[in-house]
Formats: structure tokens, sequence, C-alpha cells
């Protein structure tokens, strides 16, 4: 609407309206204002109250101030425009009417005459007002105590009044607006920041404010805003998301129109009851109310999302330069004002690598990833295919070291969403952007609470609190986290559907899994993580398990302490992205326990339950065994291991371990070592005999192998397998081609008693003892409740070099066979569990606290000095 | 009326709950407590080391029915809560002496 026209033109011009070009013509202007509010309703009703149909309604309203300005007859130049949303003519049926009236001199008492004229007809319609009435001459000075105000101005309209004047007040904002450009910014930046602390900073309101919330009409009024003020910080950026943001304006401001009609007054906050009475008119053809509510909130997401992260760059932009240079990190990448970037944004287009490795220095740096980074990927992700991106060993490994979940890492993924290279990679989060599931327990859209899942598990690095810490504690054990991680991010993939959800995950997650070429125990890891992801807080909260077969049924269900370890992590998690406050400290104690009762039933009961002919696991196994073993050699290598074996081993594993238990003689040891990654893993079978496992320890120490992992266990027939996870920390394998060789025949040695471990290890001990710092308490616990059959003995103890070997030795020297052992540790600490009989039953009181005084004397001399 | 105070396991929310739909009490407040009565806790182990969980987690549900039933609302409870085990809970009925509806001011009791 171009308005031009004098102070002396305002009746002219609104008789010459009426009679020209009003539809209403012959109607005066409050009936021709009642009827455009008419059609202004009942096109919102209709769910087409946008950007089009407001516009109209703000004419009208237009005409009406017109009328009114021309019958007030103002006595001097005076001009009255519109501004704030008026000024952009966003105007819903109950939004304030936001108007500037300037008078060229003083104001006096026949100005106020004209105000009164003006303004009290507005009222008398209902009208509410939002005036700023000022004498031209105060328009030059900043007022910095109404920023809004100041805001408001840059959405100046003419309505009516004298042009010149007009003229005068637009380059009086223009002066004020160009002198004040950084206060202003910071001004509209502080008020953003308000606003949004307002609903804690999240876009992700179940009930949201479709103006005021993150994500919505103000925010894209910010953008739009910040766009104009800091125009030079802003020179050259790219906007990539100019249409999405007037698609996701378009959606609120229907949305808007439709609450401010339907609940008769200035409503901008979208219920749950309005979700569904507006489901059915804006979201289409959706099947039940319950699907309509979802579809219309996830769209509603995925708008308030590009809002989000258009203000998001935008403020990146405008906010104050550093006086810090931007600084190389390779040669391809540094790190700016903004986070990592491209040196040369045109050559990275063409190089997926960098993009990762955009990503991997962010982690690094604990920074974020440019916006520049963002849009190169944006721009070009398109081109390349799920397959692309993992389609080298070396590439598959980064992915997986990019997903420990270490701190920022949700942030990065979230990062990765938004520019499209986490939908690139792993096609199947597609299907939950901005997956709306309604239940009164979830507060997020489904790929966000994966997203918090994720920085909730990468937060147990630094817990808030001390019942956090206890999960911390459990996170650093994990063997491969990035597993957890990769469960994380599938275990509602599945979602998409309305059920079944953790079964349809877990059909998602196989294509990715093997894109990623994760396979065996790694692949059952992730598809049991996913599985299972409910069953712990099923049982934690809504089932007794005080009651020891429940734990028992539990503990079967999750086989191994290293899965356990995970699922209690990923429930946690999981738990914790709900909603705020979801994961209370009496939900935590309620996890946490039942957490301690299946770990202890794991590890000190295990022993009790044993490999049974009519189990399923063992059926499948014989079932799936290759042409060279056959049924009895199988069955007769299985039958009376623990059932834990079945679980924590792959049926590979488990024929590699019947061919290498082959043919053995006494004294004789097979052997065979393996790499994976940066661990080594030795599997040793021999016929068990006193000092066996102490030998096999004393060796690995003697090569000064780091044990991080592992197990020994003994079959009826006196068959000893011992699985040790080790890191080679002096390099002994590295650097010698000959030293599995050498390992082998040492052990052999060792087993047959030629060489004397012991002697051996002498040295080496007496240079780690002369080294060590005390780091933790040591604790020896001897028991004999838990396992039926064994004494069990559970150690913790600062890791050292022959420490597995000493501990072992003592049994040994108790005349205790070794029948089960569990190994790991937890950074520094070691955490043994053995399984003892002496003379094949369990110890007596004296024969248990002799036990308990050797080995705690064996552990304190760890630490003497000579 | 009376207020039922009930403290029982966890596990047990969803039985009791069941058992007082049955009778048609028509509201109830679920909150998550801690406590112990003559259970005193118990010694919990995780890796070789002893310690004492002294507040064991509980729910304590609260309800507001008529003199008339209190005896039957009881009876359900105990019923759904029971386990026989050390542990099982504890049911308080108390006076109520008024009741206001918030939204309305009405005083309803």
């Amino acid at each position: 609407v171009t308005v031009s026209f004098s102070s002396t033109e305002f009746r002219t011009m609104a008789a010459g309206r009426r009679e020209s070009d009003d539809p209403a013509a012959g109607l005066g202007w409050a009936a021709r204002f009642a009827a455009a509010r008419a059609e202004y309703a009942a096109d919102a009703r209709a769910g087409r109250g946008g950007r089009a149909a407001q516009v109209r309604y703000a004419a009208a309203m237009d005409a009406v101030v017109r009328a009114l300005s021309a019958d007030a007859a103002p006595a001097g130049p005076v001009v009255v425009c519109a501004v704030g949303g008026y000024g952009r003519r966003t105007l819903c049926l109950h939004s304030d009417i936001d108007l500037l009236i300037v008078f060229r001199g003083a104001i006096g008492a026949a100005e106020e005459r004209f105000l009164s004229r003006l303004l009290q007809p507005l009222w008398d319609l209902k009208l509410t007002l939002g005036h700023h009435v000022r004498e031209l001459a105060e328009l030059g000075r900043l007022d910095d105590r109404n920023p809004e105000f100041l805001m408001a101005l840059n959405d100046l309209r003419l309505l009516a009044g004298d042009v010149a004047l007009f003229d005068a007040v637009r380059v009086a904002v223009q002066a004020m607006e160009a002198a004040h450009e950084r206060p202003l910014v910071e001004a509209l930046l502080a008020l953003i920041r308000d606003r949004h602390a307002g609903f804690n900073d999240t876009l992700y309101q179940l009930e949201p404010d479709l103006k005021n919330a993150p994500g919505g009409l103000r925010d894209i009024g910010a953008v739009r805003l910040l766009r104009a003020l800091a125009r030079e910080a802003l020179a050259g950026r790219t906007r990539p998301d100019g249409e999405r943001l007037d698609e996701a304006e378009e959606f609120l401001l229907r949305l808007r129109s439709w609450l401010h009609v339907e609940s008769g007054r200035d409503m901008n906050v979208l219920t749950h009851d309005h979700q569904e009475r507006v489901a059915a008119l804006l979201a289409g053809d959706a099947g039940d109310s319950r699907q309509g509510v979802e579809a219309l909130m996830s769209r509603y997401f995925l708008h308030a999302r590009t809002v989000a992260r258009a203000l998001d760059r935008t403020r990146a932009a405008a906010a104050p330069a550093p006086s810090a240079p931007p600084e190389a990190v390779t040669s391809d990448l540094l790190v700016g004002s903004d986070g990592v970037a491209f040196r040369d944004p045109s050559t990275a287009a063409a190089q997926p690598s960098l993009w990762l490795a955009a990503f991997e220095t962010a982690l690094a740096k604990g920074q974020p990833v440019s916006d520049q980074v963002r849009g190169v990927i944006q721009e070009h992700v398109h081109r390349y295919t799920a397959e692309y991106f993992v389609a080298t060993p070396e590439a598959r490994r980064r992915l997986r070291a990019l997903l420990q979940p270490a701190p920022g890492l949700s942030a990065r993924l979230a990062e990765m969403l938004d520019c499209g290279l986490l939908g690139a990679i792993f096609p199947e989060f597609e299907r939950i952007h901005c997956r709306v599931i309604r239940d009164f327990y979830h507060k997020y859209t489904v790929d966000e609470h994966t997203l918090l899942a994720i920085r909730s598990l990468e937060a147990l690095w630094h817990p808030v609190s001390a019942g956090r810490a206890r999960f911390g504690s459990i996170l650093r054990e994990v063997h491969a986290p990035e597993l957890l991680t990769l469960a994380l991010l599938y275990h509602d993939v599945g979602k998409w559907r309305d059920d079944h959800h953790a079964a349809e995950s877990v059909r998602l997650a196989g294509p990715m899994l093997a894109r990623l070429r994760i396979t065996g125990a790694g692949r059952q890891t992730v598809e049991f993580l996913i599985r299972h992801h409910l069953e712990m807080s099923q049982v934690a909260f809504r089932r007794d398990f005080g009651d020891p077969e429940t734990v028992a049924a539990f503990a079967a269900i999750v086989g191994s302490e290293e899965m356990l370890k995970m699922l209690c992590l990923l429930t946690l998690a999981d738990i914790d992205a709900v909603a705020p406050g979801t994961l209370t400290p009496w939900k935590e104690d309620l996890l946490w326990r039942l957490y301690v009762d299946a770990y202890n039933h794991l590890t000190l009961r295990y022993a009790d339950e044993l490999i049974q002919k009519d189990q399923a696991d063992r059926a499948q196994v014989l079932a799936d065994r290759p042409d060279d073993l056959s049924e009895r050699e199988l069955a007769r290598f299985l039958d009376g291991l623990p059932r834990r074996y079945l679980r924590v081993f792959g049926h590979s594993a488990i024929y590699r371990h019947v061919r290498l238990a082959r043919g053995l003689l006494p004294d004789e040891v097979h052997a065979t070592l393996e790499r994976r990654d940066d661990i080594w893993e030795l599997t040793v079978a021999a016929l068990d005999k006193p000092y066996l496992f102490s030998n096999i320890a004393g060796v690995l120490s003697y090569f000064g192998m780091n044990i991080h992992r592992g197990q020994a266990m003994t079959t009826p027939d006196h068959l000893a397998l011992d699985v040790f996870e080790f890191s080679d920390e002096e390099g002994f394998v590295r650097q010698n081609p000959g030293a599995a060789e050498e390992i082998a025949r040492l052990l052999r040695a060792a087993v047959s008693g030629a060489r004397d471990v012991a002697r051996l290890l002498e040295g080496r001990e007496r240079g780690a003892r002369e080294r060590r710092r005390r780091l933790g308490p040591t604790i020896v616990r001897v028991d004999n409740a838990h396992s039926r059959k064994y004494t069990v003995v559970e150690i913790l103890a600062d890791d050292a070099p022959g420490l597995l070997f000493r501990i072992s030795r003592a049994l040994s020297d108790q005349a205790c066979d070794l029948d089960l052992v569990l190994i790991s540790t937890e950074g520094h600490r070691a955490i043994d569990v053995l399984h003892v009989t002496k003379h094949g039953r369990k110890l007596d009181e004296d024969d248990q606290a002799a036990l308990e005084r050797e080995l705690e004397r064996t552990l304190e001399a760890a630490y003497e000095t000579h | 009326m009376r207020l039922i105070k009930t403290i029982v396991r966890p596990n047990k929310v969803d039985d009791v709950r069941d058992a007082l739909e049955k009778l048609s009490i028509p509201g109830m407040t679920v909150t998550e407590v801690r406590g112990h009565g003559r259970q005193k806790g118990h010694t919990a182990i995780y890796r070789g080391k002893e310690y004492n969980v002294s507040l064991l987690p509980k729910v304590e549900i609260e309800v507001v029915v008529p003199e008339a039933v209190v005896d039957e609302v009881v009876q359900a409870i105990t019923g759904a809560a029971r386990t026989g085990e050390i542990g099982d809970g504890r049911i308080f009925v108390l006076p109520v002496e008024r009741a206001y509806n918030i939204r309305t001011g009405e005083r309803d009791i």
C-alpha cells in the first residue's frame, strides 16, 4: 500500500476510497471494518489465516485508522504510522494495534484533542492499542529504556498524515539506527535471550507459544530485524533458509490466526485441546485425532527448528567479531569465531572426507561447526549415498571413533542433522526427523529425544551429582561405547510406525550395521540394546526385583556384565531424555539397585548356571556348526560350561575354541593371538593344573602386556580355556614379526614347568614396585554365600604389571583351584572376580580367612619399595 | 471423608491402582518417596564393598474416600500390595476436615 497525501487531504482520501475501491461501498467505516473482521475470521477458521489474509485484514485496519485520522482533523502537521507486527501487516484478530503518532511541534491541547478523537473510537471497537506518541525532536534520541519500541520502529509504515513529516521521521529513525547499530543489535540479542530463557531455551514445547517460544513468530521477526540492523556484519552471508523461513511464517500465522478466532482473545499458546481441534483442519486427512495431532506437531517442530536455526546462524553472524584471528588446525581446516571452518570451501564441497574431519576437529577442540561448513554440506550432501561415507575401512573406523560419547557429541550430531549429513550417513534416522509421538510422557520430537539421550550419556563424563557419578563410573568401563551411541541413535527409529517400535528399530538398524561392517558380537550388542531398550526400566520400576527370581530372569536376558552396563546406561539416558524431571533421583536409585543386583548375579552367581541340554542357544550353536565339528565333540565341549559362555562368545569364536582344545596332552598349551584395532586377544587352551592361570598371566606381564579384560573357565573334563584382552604397552608384538611365536614358546615352557615365570618377572616387578603410587583402597572379599559350588573372591586394587599373576599365584599357593575368572579394569583399577575351590569343595572359614590374609599381604607387598 | 495414605513397594503401584479403579475410586495422588519402617534398609555389596541402603524407594498413594468405603478400600489396597515379606508397606487413615475445588473455589466437603 502506497500512501501519499498531505494532512489537508485526510477527508478527501477517506471519501475517495469509500466511493471507488471499497467492495462494501456505501457502508460506514465501522461496518466495513466489521465485515473485514468477519471475512478474516472465516479465513482463519478455515485454516487460511496466513499472510495473505492478514495483509487484507491489516489493510482494513489501515482504512479505519485513515478514516479516523481524517475525522480527527489535526490542527498541525502530524503523521500516523503502523509499527511492529502491524507495521509488517501480520495482524491477527486480537493482536495489539501498534501505532506511532508523531507531531512536528510540541504537543499541546489541540494535539491531545486529535489523539482523543483518533484513539477513542479504536478503543470503542475493543481493539488493544499499543500507541506511542512523540514529538519529532524526540525520535533522533536513542531511548534504551524501551528496546521493544526501538525494534518496532524498524517496521515503520505510513498510514496517514503529512508526507514531509513522514520523510523527516524516516530520516530521524534511520539516523538513530545507523548511529546506534551495535547497541541496537545487542539490545535485540538481549531481548531474545531473555525471552528464550522463559522457555527453558528449548523450542520443543509440548504446548508451544506460537509467538514467543523459541522458533516462533517473534524469532522470525528477530531474524529479519537482525539482518536489517547488522547489514555490514551479515554482508556476503548466504541465507539458505529464506524460502523455508517464509513457509514457517505462513504455517505459524495460520495457526495463530485460528487460535485468536477460536479463543476470542490474544491467545498464542497451542494447548493440547487446541492441537486436537486444529489438527483435522490443518494436518490434512491424517487418520484418527492422535495421528492428526502428531502430524500437526511434527510440522510445527519442523518449522520451528528451521526458524531457530536461522536465528542461530544470524545471531552468530551478528555477534561482535572476536579480536583473535582464526587458528589454523590443518591444511584444510581452521577454527574461527563461529567454529570450525574450511580454509577453501569450494574445494571442500567436493571432499566429503573433509566434512567428517570438520566434525572430528570440532569435537576435539570443543567448538561448534561453523555456518560456512554446514552451508557447504547442506548444498552438496544430496550428491552422495550412505554407502559412500563408509566405503573404506578407514572411513568406518573414523565414523565409529566420532561416535564415542564424548562431551559435545550430541551438539555435533545436531549440527550434522541440521545440514543433512546425519541423514545422509544414517538415512534410517530421517524417518523420525521431527516425528511427534503424543503421549503423556514425552516432551520432545523423537529425533530430539534421541539427541538428548546422547547428551545425557555424554554428560556422565562430568556428572552433576553423586547419583549420576555411579553411572559415569560404568561408562568408563564400557569396552565399545560407540556401539552404545549407535544403539541410542537407532533405538527409536522404529517410531516412524505406531506399533512395535523396538522390533522395527532393530530391522532398520540392520542395513546400517551392514554398511558399517559391524558384525558378530558388535552387531549382536547393538541389536540387543535396541530390542531390549525398555526392558530394564520395566523391571526396575514395575517388578519386584527384591525377588531373586526376578533378578535371575533379568540377568538371563542380559547375559553378561558388559551388556548389563550398556543397557543400564542406555536406559538411564533414554529416561533422562523423555522430559525434564522424568529421571528423578528416586528412579536413579531403583535403576542402580537393579544394576547392582544383576551385576552381582552375573559375576558372583553365574558359575552355578550351566549350559543345559535343552537350551535354545546351545541347540543353535550345534545346528550352525561347520562340517569339521561333530555334534558329539561340540556338545562335550559345551556341557558343563556356564551359560554365560554362550552369551559372551559368538558362534565362530566357540568353534575356534573347540578346534583349539583338540588333542591337548598334559603340560601342552594351544594358543592363538588375534588383533582387533589396538587390542590383542590371546586365547589359550590347556589341561588344568596348579599354577596354570598364573603362569599364563605371568607370561603376558613378562612381555609388557597390559591386561584389560579376560575370563577363564574350566570344564568338568579339566579343560581350561582362558581368554585375555590386552594392549601391547611396550610395542613388543608391533615391533617383532615373530612375537606371536615367541609368546607361544614361552607359554609352552611356562606351562610345562621348563621356565619359572616368577623368576622371569622378578626384575620387572621390582621396577614396578619402586614406581608405584597408591591410587585407591585395596578390597579383598571372600564369600561362600553367592554360589552353591564355589567360594567367590572379589578383588579391587590398583592395576599394576603382574597383578593378575600375583593374585592367581597366591591362590595356588593356598592350594586353591581357580575354576572361573572374570577380569576387568576401570581406568587404573583392576576388578577381578575369581571362583575357587579347594579339593573340589568351597573353602571353609579357616581357609577363607587364610586366603584373605594371603591376598591382602600379596597386594600390599606390591607397594613396598626396596 | 477420609484420607487414605498408603506406602507400598514401587512395583505394586499398578496393582493398587487397578484395585482402586475396580472400586470406582475417582482420583489418586502418587508420589515417589523414600523411607524405611521395620525393614530398616539393607546392606548391599558392589564389587566387594558393602554399603548400607537405609532409605528404600517406595511409593505413596493418597486417596480421599467416603467413610463408608474405607474398610473396603483398605482391604483392596492390602490385597493388591501384599507379598507377605517385610517391606510391604503401611496404610494410614486420616480424617479430612474440608476440601476445596481450586478451579471454582467451591468447598466440596
